[in-house]
């Protein structure tokens, strides 16, 4: 990983800094992938993403100004990227799932964790993503705050409520 | 908690697909060439934009201008294609550039009138379809989209006049279409490929020497790649009978694919020039191409 003072601004050309940025995508590809598909539960969908996610940043690349901020910057594209798939293809998912349902024996190993997985792809997308991103992504509050644009206060809220959905209650050894 | 900690672990064991390293490292290829090759286009269309708009402008300002410009033999050629509507969006997330060539000055003006109006109606079609995705996108809460087309004149003889329209969609990564008419002016004839030869044994020639090229391409240089024996896309057979092509102004056939067609996105829209001698046996004539 890339370590850099706090709040140090770019010094360098922008040959540099582009390499640096895909040092860092092609490192970290794996993360980003099943933060993908972490959205929308599909193989070929997530590579879309991820694809897409990698153009879009290599593009938007001079809004990036400081190292520090890369991480949450490139999580910011893909967890939106994902939510922007999600709602153009809502149909359609909606579709292939009823369709597997149909098709798929339901396997014995996974229906122990079935209701709570289902029930954190049944969230809204806001709640879904603190989740995502707060418990299988190991991030700060603050750094998810960050990339969704939000507040602090408000992740704190958005997360007790997503909890509460999930009906799961959080246990004293556990800090959000 | 211990549940939320199951559901952690399983998104770890997520299994990564074994592709997953060449969709990044083409990507990445895609977004570099995307760079480099962006201030190339536009200054190409702004140049080809304010040379059409400075004609157009000439032809409505000056009607004697424009006869006098359609009688100088050497002129007339030129004024042949030209800009006949520009429609164009320019909002933060929304960019629509949409250029609709027109010809003028052929004898067969039947041709001339529908080849104009296909031209009028597909680009018309094509911005209402725009402005419908721009307004649904808008309800869903907004997001980025554009659509650039235009053409360019590719060939232009006494005998020959190729026009290439391309299309460039942009939703998050970006797909080209490119649309050919080839005419033949002096006999208002409007060339397809299959006309261009005996009988349809031509679609074989072209095909095997299509894949032997992309086959010496790809091992000339390994930044190239085409879907040949690639593990996940279906690979290259055949070209379509009607194909899209043109022919260029030294008479040699040019076989063209869009973008995604025959090769992975960073690749762009492919083009392959066809030697005579592979389909010399197969052509009716050696007018068009010799």
């Amino acid at each position: 990983m890339l370590e850099t003072g706090e709040g140090e601004p770019f010094v360098m050309t922008k040959k540099e800094k582009f390499e640096l940025v895909e040092n860092f995508i092609m490192e970290n590809r794996e993360a980003h992938y099943r933060l993908a598909y972490s959205y929308v539960r599909n193989k070929e969908n997530a590579l879309d993403i991820v694809q897409d996610a990698i153009l879009k940043a290599l593009k938007s690349i001079d809004r990036l100004e400081e190292l520090t901020y890369m991480k949450t910057w490139f999580y910011r594209i893909v967890v939106n990227t994902a939510i922007d798939f999600i709602r153009k293809h809502r149909r359609v998912t909606v579709m292939d799932d009823d369709i597997l349902n149909i098709h798929l024996p339901a396997l014995k190993d996974d229906m122990i964790d079935m209701d709570l997985q289902e029930a954190v792809d049944l969230l809204p997308t806001k709640y879904k993503s603190v989740i995502i991103l707060r418990f299988f992504e190991d991030l700060k509050i603050d750094e998810i705050a960050e990339i969704t644009g939000e507040n602090v206060n408000t992740i704190k809220t958005r997360l007790y409520a997503a909890l509460k959905k999930l009906r799961i209650e959080i246990g004293e050894e556990f800090r959000l | 908690m211990k549940k939320m900690n199951k559901l952690k672990k399983d998104h770890d064991e997520i299994v990564i697909p074994p592709e997953l390293e060449d969709v990044v490292k083409a990507s990445i290829r895609q977004a570099k060439a995307s760079q480099k090759k962006r201030p190339f286009l536009k200054q190409w269309t702004i140049g080809a934009a304010a040379a059409a708009a400075l004609f157009i402008g000439s032809i409505n300002i000056s009607p004697s201008f424009a006869q006098a410009m359609a009688n100088v033999p050497l002129l007339g050629a030129i004024v042949d294609v030209f800009t006949a509507q520009q429609l164009t969006v320019d909002e933060k997330t929304y960019q629509a550039n949409v250029d609709t060539p027109a010809i003028e000055g052929l004898a067969d003006e039947g041709l001339q009138a529908s080849l104009n109006e296909k031209y009028l109606e597909e680009n018309k079609v094509l911005f209402e379809q725009f402005q419908q995705e721009v307004t649904e996108m808008e309800k869903a809460g907004g997001g980025h989209l554009g659509i650039d087309t235009g053409y360019e004149v590719k060939t232009d003889t006494d005998q020959l006049l190729s026009i290439a329209r391309y299309e460039v969609n942009t939703v998050g990564s970006s797909s080209t279409t490119m649309k050919y008419d080839t005419i033949d002016k002096q006999n208002s004839i409007l060339i397809t490929l299959p006309s261009l030869f005996k009988d349809d044994k031509y679609v074989d020639a072209i095909s095997s020497y299509v894949v032997g090229e992309m086959e010496r391409q790809m091992d000339a240089d390994e930044d190239i790649s085409y879907f040949l024996n690639s593990e996940f896309f279906e690979d290259f057979e055949t070209i379509q009978a009607d194909q899209s092509f043109y022919i260029t102004d030294n008479n040699k056939l040019v076989i063209s694919f869009d973008k995604y067609e025959v090769a992975p996105g960073y690749m762009g829209v492919v083009t392959f020039s066809i030697p005579t001698e592979v389909i010399a046996e197969y052509l009716v004539s050696d007018l068009y191409i010799n």
